[in-house]
């Protein structure tokens, strides 16, 4: 019971600061995009006037006070669960649900796929301390760490564009989350997870080399720690001795950096989908701000706030049921 | 200092008196860093990148921002070393321009950065009570704030201009650093010359910028050259997606882009900048990590094992 009152508490937490940024988010771009420039190219040319009138009915009026349009626009969220609309009046709803499953799962499938390989590799290498396989695997990790997201995405693009023409056939699906005209629910499945590996692979590669140095270095400095000696000398071997105690002890900071860590996921996601072709969030933020779509801009960062604060409260609650000095209260 | 003396006898040089105090710890950092060997190789790649950017223009007799239209998507060899793109721009001179622009970018972000961290989370941590709180508030509030969203946003506006792009990059950069500082001052803050420097009633500002930042001074340096790794990649993806430095300025993101939709038609003009910004970024975090061992008192890495 005490464990539900505290992620109770910390989510309504997390869902004041959610209001906080969103509402921020909606000033912001209200200041700094303009939805009338979007009016302003087309011929024959439009006046001042008749751009105000075709803007008023999405509540971008460029007349009304910016008060009057942030409180139009919170009238549509609170009321009716109704985001706005570009400015050329595509409702954003219409977009969004579709979106926020293509970037929910490669948002999801990178994080947990970085975060177990990482910490695995690192609590494999922190016991072979300055062995072979630990140089290896940590110079690689310090490469990959480094490399810009761009630049890996491409990259293996290159290498899949390489491995097809090798092959002959479409082994990997370089280009959108699945292709058109697939029918069938396993030809649908497996079409969509071959479109989702480059993707994801593209993600795990930079995120999981932050998790495994970290992790080794954290294990490094508790392997010799009194409480593992005490733990050995019970009659465990090093082995049990490192994964009960050794990792269990160190695992508590890796869970609570896993929050904070989203919003760069997020970010990864952004550049990936934009290499990759997949009409994702990601993707629909940066042609919501080419496009000065200020709602579009503010539900892309509702949902990045949203996904911080999912990480932020999982790891709350791994990091009370991994620390014993933690009480949930 | 004990350790200095220490590790000074350690090394052999016990028969010679030894030198005087500041020579010798500048002394036992250089040769730390210079033990480590991936370190050394980073300075000389950084190095050799820094001459890249500042005498390669003089080698090319194109400018960065010429078009030949007698050359347009030109594979590597003859007069353009490195090719040209679409636009009939040479690659190498656009390289060695692109390279400035990411290294002058990272360079003063990361200054400012450790500037503004520095300040703020050391006095977050000296002045405490409501300062405190409310400046830990922010750090909390900004981090997790999608300010990748923000610096878009603005920096689209900005219409590419590389320097508003330093200030807006310095703005949204310096939290997590400070919210470092702030926990490691917290600590420097019961010091007992810090409660004396009260007792002889230095002011507090004063107190701050001379009893606490130098203390940091190891902190500071290793996070000044991981900053530099930070911006460079910050920057490139804001570039990449169009929202940085824009045409006509070029920077190694912005040539990124431009290779990324014929990646496997043109691999030259995506294997150039990609190139350059690999090596600059792994150059400075292997620097970063050996400045950190070589700072690091308690640090065992550097030493002979």
């Amino acid at each position: 019971m005490t464990v539900v009152r505290y992620v109770a508490r910390k989510t309504i937490g997390w869902l004041v600061l959610i209001v906080v940024a969103t509402n921020a988010t909606f000033f912001l771009a209200t200041w700094f995009l303009d939805p009338r420039s979007n009016y302003r190219d087309l011929r024959p040319v439009r006046t001042d006037e008749q751009i105000a009138h075709a803007l008023e009915p999405y509540g971008l009026s460029p007349r009304w006070s910016v008060v009057h349009r942030w409180w139009y626009w919170l009238d549509g969220v609170v009321l009716r669960f109704d985001w706005g609309h570009s400015p050329t009046g595509v409702p954003v709803d219409s977009e969004i649900p579709q979106r926020v499953l293509v970037s929910g799962q490669l948002i999801l499938l990178g994080t947990v796929a970085s975060v177990v390989i990482g910490v695995a590799l690192g609590v494999y290498t922190a016991g072979r301390q300055y062995g072979p396989v630990d140089r290896v695997s940590q110079a690689l990790s310090i490469v990959l760490f480094n490399i810009p997201t761009a630049v890996s995405a491409l990259a293996l693009v290159l290498c899949a564009i390489w491995l097809n023409q090798r092959a002959g056939s479409t082994v990997l699906h370089v280009a959108g989350a699945d292709t058109a005209g697939v029918d069938g629910t396993w030809a649908t499945v497996l079409d969509r997870a071959n479109h989702l590996v480059l993707p994801t692979l593209n993600l795990t590669l930079l995120g999981y080399a932050g998790w495994h140095l970290t992790q080794r270095a954290l294990l490094l400095d508790t392997l010799n720690a009194d409480f593992v000696r005490t733990a050995r000398a019970t009659g465990l071997t090093r082995a049990q001795a490192i994964r009960r105690h050794a990792l269990r002890a160190c695992l508590i900071p890796t869970a609570t950096s896993v929050a904070f860590s989203i919003p760069a996921v997020f970010t990864g996601a952004i550049i990936t989908e934009t290499v990759f072709g997949w009409e994702g969030m990601g993707r629909y933020f940066t042609e919501t701000i080419g496009q000065n779509n200020v709602d579009g801009v503010v539900a892309v960062a509702a949902f990045g706030a949203v996904a911080t604060a999912a990480g932020a409260i999982l790891s709350d609650v791994a990091t009370v049921a991994l620390d014993p000095r933690v009480r949930a209260s | 200092m004990t350790t200095t003396l220490a590790a000074g006898s350690l090394d052999g040089s016990s028969a010679t008196p030894p030198p005087p105090l500041r020579l010798g710890r500048s002394r036992l950092y250089t040769r730390r860093f210079a033990r480590n060997r991936p370190a050394v190789a980073g300075v000389v790649i950084f190095l050799l990148l820094v001459a890249y950017a500042s005498v390669g223009a003089r080698l090319t007799s194109w400018s960065w921002s010429a078009q030949d239209f007698l050359t347009l998507t030109q594979p590597p060899g003859g007069a353009h070393w490195l090719g040209t793109n679409q636009g009939g721009n040479d690659v190498f001179a656009q390289s060695v321009h692109g390279l400035q622009r990411s290294l002058v970018i990272a360079l003063s972000v990361s200054v400012l950065t450790t500037v503004v961290s520095a300040a703020v989370g050391a006095s977050a941590a000296y002045l405490g009570g409501r300062f405190e709180r409310w400046t830990l508030a922010l750090i909390h509030f900004l981090l997790v704030v999608p300010s990748f969203l923000v610096l878009a946003l603005v920096s689209n506006r900005a219409g590419g201009d590389w320097r508003i792009l330093i200030l807006l990059l310095t703005l949204f950069g310096w939290m997590f650093t400070a919210r470092v500082i702030w926990s490691v001052s917290t600590s420097l803050r019961e010091r007992d010359y810090v409660l004396l420097a009260e007792f002889m009633g230095v002011p507090r500002w004063r107190i701050v910028a001379r009893h606490i930042v130098p203390h940091l001074g190891a902190l500071l340096i290793v996070n000044f050259t991981l900053g530099v790794v930070t911006t460079v990649l910050s920057e490139t993806s804001l570039s990449f997606l169009g929202f940085g430095v824009k045409t006509p300025d070029v920077s190694l993101g912005s040539m990124l882009a431009d290779g990324s939709a014929t990646v496997s038609s043109a691999p030259w003009l995506f294997v150039t900048p990609a190139g350059l910004l690999v090596l600059l970024t792994v150059s400075l975090t292997l620097i970063g990590d050996g400045l950190r061992d070589a700072l690091d008192p308690t640090s065992t890495a550097g030493s002979r094992r």
